[in-house]
């Protein structure tokens, strides 16, 4: 299977301690290297105002996580045990390759055209290409 | 029927009636107001990807109760208007936009 893309972000209790935060993300990374997965990237954007309120809390401390994984299985554990994890309050996966895929492919789309474009203009060193200049500036 | 009584309207001296011409309408009547035409704010930024984490770049396509903001209001295509609205949703499920305001 090819390699997916996952974020992963989890929500803990405004009053959870670093050293807990730390375990947590600790205990998801050996469960993804157990199921040939890798943590990329981990980012702790602390404690955030809630939109509405979860669990009672009306605030949380936002962890997230950016996932390689081989295999969808990785992300079934992952969700089990953020589930029984006693200061997570939320959790959210959105699997994002596809998405990049098409962001790659109209970026990609993009330049191709503004390079011949360009390459169009150049050449024409007449009246043409200054219009066509003016008009894109 | 309804072409007849329209093109009847001028020559009986209803201007306002044909002014009214549904979405055509700005193009027949003289005194329409005009606006300044919208354009997509991601068309022009070039934005190929709508992160669903920018929640404070997304609280400008929601109301304030938190409904999202339709397109005849932001000006943006449909694409971008789609994609959008995929992110508000996700931002919405980990809490960082409201389904809607609370009291």
């Amino acid at each position: 299977m090819e390699e997916r893309q996952y974020d992963l972000i989890f929500i803990c209790r405004p009053d959870t301690p670093e050293t807990e935060v730390d375990k947590i993300v600790s205990t998801l990374e050996t469960a993804a290297g157990e199921r040939g997965g890798k943590v990329e990237k981990v980012e702790k954007w602390g404690t955030r105002k809630l939109a509405y309120r979860v669990r009672k809390q009306r605030e949380g401390y936002y962890v997230y996580l950016l996932l390689h994984s081989t295999q969808g299985e990785m992300i079934k554990e992952l969700e089990r045990r953020l589930k029984v994890a006693d200061p997570v309050i939320k959790y959210l996966t959105v699997r994002l390759d596809e998405e990049m895929k098409r962001q790659r492919k109209l970026t990609e789309r993009r330049d191709r055209r503004a390079a011949r474009r360009r390459r169009k203009a150049t050449p024409a060193t007449s009246t043409e290409a200054t219009a066509t200049g003016a008009a894109a500036s | 029927m309804a072409d007849e009584t329209r093109s009847q309207g001028p020559s009986e001296g209803r201007p306002a009636a044909a002014g009214r011409g549904g979405p055509g309408g700005p193009r027949r009547g003289k005194r329409q107001y005009f606006r300044k035409k919208k354009v997509c704010r991601f068309c022009a930024d070039r934005v190929d990807f709508i992160d669903y984490k920018k929640a404070d770049m997304l609280q400008g396509f929601i109301q304030e109760r938190g409904k999202i903001l339709p397109r005849r209001m932001t000006g943006t295509c449909s694409r971008h208007q789609r994609w959008l609205m995929v992110a508000i949703k996700r931002a919405r499920n980990i809490a960082m936009l409201p389904f809607a305001t609370e009291f």
